[in-house]
């Protein structure tokens, strides 16, 4: 679903994501962790086709990102830490302008279940000034869901949701999952992704550090053997106070 | 102050130095090379001529521009200022306001802070009007200027207050600045009065020249005298031809100045007063709008609704047309429209004189409004990409084609536009129909009206691509987002902005233009049909050219990156 090849970001001199390459495949989901300014931003978009990599391909699906992005973002949806939502449209509005840029044949179906998966259904008139930050939050995660996506990209997902909020969406993920999609998360959130990710990216200063399974990893770095999923994280990133 | 005068300098250094490291790109390096060149030959070339001043300075001209004044400064108490005048930004609003700050020190930020806009558009007019070769000063043109705007800029912030006073304390709030609202009454009625006592000699007037001379004939005489002399007071010494004269006329305009300074912190005062006075409801309201920022530049959408339900099958494109012509229909603010629309009336009028019937008004100043949205239009609308660029992640994550998202977001503001030009067109037809001694023939005038959308399309097409190419190749230079830059005070940018889009115009014409005068040329007995039909060929082209333009510029938005805006 998900191939990345060599993917390289720079900036200038600086370089944001070196040389990662992984796959996600079907039903997968993938955690993608590291501190902060490890890369995991740069990487998911560029991913999402947002911006262009340096150097690496990325196929969606079986198409390039770069080449054939119009396919390749059908695909997928990528849903940001920061929603960004017009000001001007209703909530329902944003899921109709959604549908036609996707092609959702039966929106009249699906809006009113996603609506109310969302506990958006009183809201859907309202305009975003009228929402708290976690209805913006969902509304940009409906906006994501609305076209049935294959591959879906989240950044920090629960920003801004509440406790029952959070527990939705972690069902949300796993459900689209065992469905087939390919999941890709970036979370700061540890047990969110020890709970939900079957294979784990772990970042740092743009190098990929250890890529597989929990197995996996702990195979290629047998002095995490017995430790706690923070504690191979701190370990992996070389950070030993993660609060710095 | 400190805190505030380090934050203005702080953040006006680094904005400085961020846009000067932009230059390292070549895309950034040549416009740096073409707009210092545009400032070249726009401001400090100099010249020998003196027609500027001739033209632009003198008695007439000072009544007229002190009539404009008034007029504006009434726009601003009528439609309100709020958002440009009060307005804060988001960072502004995280930091200061729940920062142990009075609502007057946040005030006397405001004031700090737009004396940037103030002096770089004194600047600004300083060499426009040296241009001319004027007898004073630059210097002291400078420091006339800046009383000027400093003086209209707190005239607005003060009538934002009083508005914003009025909306939270009804009537109490209107009690509480009934003196300003009577001035402004007596002022309006008293031109009015002046103004139809005199039509006789104003519609017979023969010329624009002496259109205008009437004009500040007839407001030189009471009451209307009395009751323009403070706003007279404001304008007089960026008028003065000598240094005694100057010297004389600047007392009174400091004296409005301080005036000026001293009503806008007593507004507040009031404002805070009667937040005091009011009911324990109506604290918690005043709490409740500091919480939600109704004092920043963001107002609420209207809630209007769409005007068609959008369809689920079609074109993409159409999506974001939808979208942007429903942020239209949301966002607009008709007040902008205001000063066009005072100016096509003016200018209508000035042209239909010698006893003029109503009809020739009418048509002329219609036509003359639908001209001046051309120029103007591109900055008083802006649901495009210069307001989508704001969530350039998302477009770029959305399965749409560069080129047709360059299109469907340049069509939703050139179309809506166009539409109101020919609105306007149509009218300026049928009330010639009316016209008693109409200068054009039928034919000419059918030709017209015929050629007119194609031309005003192709038009609108032309400059709002050029606007939307800056903000899609130099994002970091220009201002993104709804907030158009209003106020007399802010006017020498947006000259220098409206003259620049008009020259790029004008080399995107050249081509249209040559092939249409060929093709008229090229024609045995050119006739009406054979120039409406030149028009319509020109416009074609320039269509083509636009198009072009568009799918170069979704290339470039392609490789655009959200760190590029910043």
């Amino acid at each position: 679903m998900i191939s990345v090849q060599g993917l390289t970001k720079l900036y200038g001199d600086f370089t944001a994501v070196r040389s990662i390459s992984f796959d996600v495949g079907v039903g997968e989901v993938l955690g993608l962790v590291g501190p902060n300014g490890a890369g995991k931003t740069t990487t998911l978009r560029s991913l999402a086709g947002i911006i262009a990599p340096s150097q690496g391909t990325v196929a969606i699906a079986g198409h390039d990102i770069q080449r054939d992005s119009i396919e390749a973002k059908r695909q997928l949806a990528f849903i940001p830490d920061e929603p960004h939502l017009f000001e001007y449209l209703t909530v329902e509005e944003h899921l109709r302008f959604i549908a036609r840029l996707y092609g959702v044949a039966d929106v009249e179906e699906r809006v009113p279940v996603l609506l109310a998966e969302l506990e958006l259904t009183e809201k859907r008139r309202s305009m975003p000034g009228e929402l708290s930050r976690g209805m913006r939050q969902k509304l940009a995660i409906a906006c994501g869901l609305l076209h049935s996506p294959s591959v879906l990209i989240l950044d920090e997902p629960l920003t801004g949701l509440d406790p029952g909020g959070m527990r939705r969406m972690r069902e949300t993920i796993a459900a689209r999952a065992t469905a087939g999609a390919a999941v890709i998360l970036s979370s700061h959130l540890l047990n969110l992704v020890e709970e939900l990710c079957t294979k784990l990216l772990v970042l740092r200063r743009g190098e990929c550090v250890a890529y597989g399974s929990v197995d996996e990893i702990i195979a290629m770095h047998p002095d995490l053997a017995g430790r706690s999923l923070e504690d191979m994280f701190l370990s992996l990133t070389g950070d030993p106070d993660p609060a710095r | 102050m400190s805190a505030f005068f380090y934050l203005v300098w702080s953040s006006g250094r680094n904005r400085f130095l961020s846009s000067v490291r932009r230059v390292r790109s070549p895309r950034y390096a040549a416009a740096l090379i073409v707009g210092v060149l545009y400032l070249w030959g726009f401001l400090f070339r100099p010249t020998t001529s003196g027609a500027v001043t001739s033209i632009f300075v003198g008695p007439p001209t000072e009544t007229v521009v002190t009539l404009l004044l008034v007029v504006t400064l009434m726009g601003s108490w009528v439609f309100g200022s709020d958002m440009t005048a009060l307005a804060f930004t988001q960072a502004e609003l995280s930091f200061l306001f729940p920062a142990p700050l009075s609502r007057r020190a946040l005030i006397r930020y405001k004031l700090f802070r737009a004396q940037i806009v103030v002096l770089i558009n004194a600047l600004i007019w300083v060499f426009v009007l040296r241009r001319g070769g004027g007898p004073l000063p630059s210097m002291l043109r400078a420091i006339s200027l800046w009383a000027l705007f400093s003086t209209l800029n707190l005239h607005r912030l003060g009538a934002a207050l009083v508005r914003s006073s009025w909306r939270e304390h009804g009537k109490t709030g209107a009690r509480r600045h009934r003196w300003s609202i009577a001035a402004f009454g007596i002022v309006g009625v008293s031109v009015i009065v002046n103004l139809i006592a005199h039509r006789v000699a104003i519609q017979s007037a023969s010329g624009v020249g002496q259109f205008f001379t009437t004009l500040a004939h007839v407001l030189s005489s009471a009451p209307a005298s009395w009751a323009l002399l403070p706003f007279h007071a404001i304008i007089a010494p960026t008028f003065a031809t000598s240094v005694p004269e100057w010297a004389r006329e600047m007392l009174p305009a400091v004296a409005m100045l301080a005036a000026h300074a001293v009503w806008v912190l007593r507004t507040d005062a009031a404002f805070e007063d009667a937040a005091i006075e009011a009911s324990a409801e109506r604290a918690r309201r005043l709490e409740a709008m500091r919480t939600r920022r109704t004092i920043a530049a963001t107002a609420a959408p209207r809630a209007v609704k769409a005007p068609a339900a959008l369809a689920v099958a079609g074109p993409p494109a159409f999506a974001i047309f939808w979208k942007n012509i429903l942020c239209l229909r949301r966002t607009a603010q008709l007040r902008l429209l205001l000063g066009p629309l005072l100016m096509a009336i003016a200018f209508g009028a000035a042209f239909s004189t010698d006893g003029a019937d109503t009809a020739a008004i009418i048509s002329r100043s219609a036509a003359i409004f639908a001209g001046l949205l051309v120029v103007f239009g591109g900055r008083l609308i802006r649901n495009d990409l210069r307001q989508d660029m704001q969530h350039l992640p998302l477009l770029k994550s959305l399965p749409i084609a560069p080129g047709d998202l360059m299109l469907a977001e340049v069509a939703s503001a050139a179309l809506p536009m166009a539409a109101l030009q020919m609105l306007l067109l149509i009218i300026a037809y049928v009330a010639s129909l009316l016209w008693v001694d109409v200068p054009l023939t039928a034919g000419v005038r059918m030709g017209i009206l015929i050629a007119a959308p194609f031309a005003v399309v192709a038009l609108n097409g032309a400059l709002l691509t050029i606007q939307n190419g800056i903000a899609v190749l130099f994002p970091a230079w220009i201002r993104l987002g709804p907030a158009v830059t209003t106020g007399v005070e802010a006017l020498g940018q947006n000259v220098l902005a409206t003259v620049a889009n008009l020259f790029s115009l004008g080399v995107a014409l050249i081509i249209p233009a040559l092939v249409g005068i060929t093709a008229v040329s090229a024609m045995d007995t050119p006739g009406v049909s054979s120039f409406a039909l030149a028009i319509i060929v020109a416009a074609a082209i320039l269509g083509a050219e636009t198009y072009g333009a568009m799918r170069l510029l979704g290339r470039a938005f392609a490789k655009a990156e959200p760190g590029s805006t910043g």
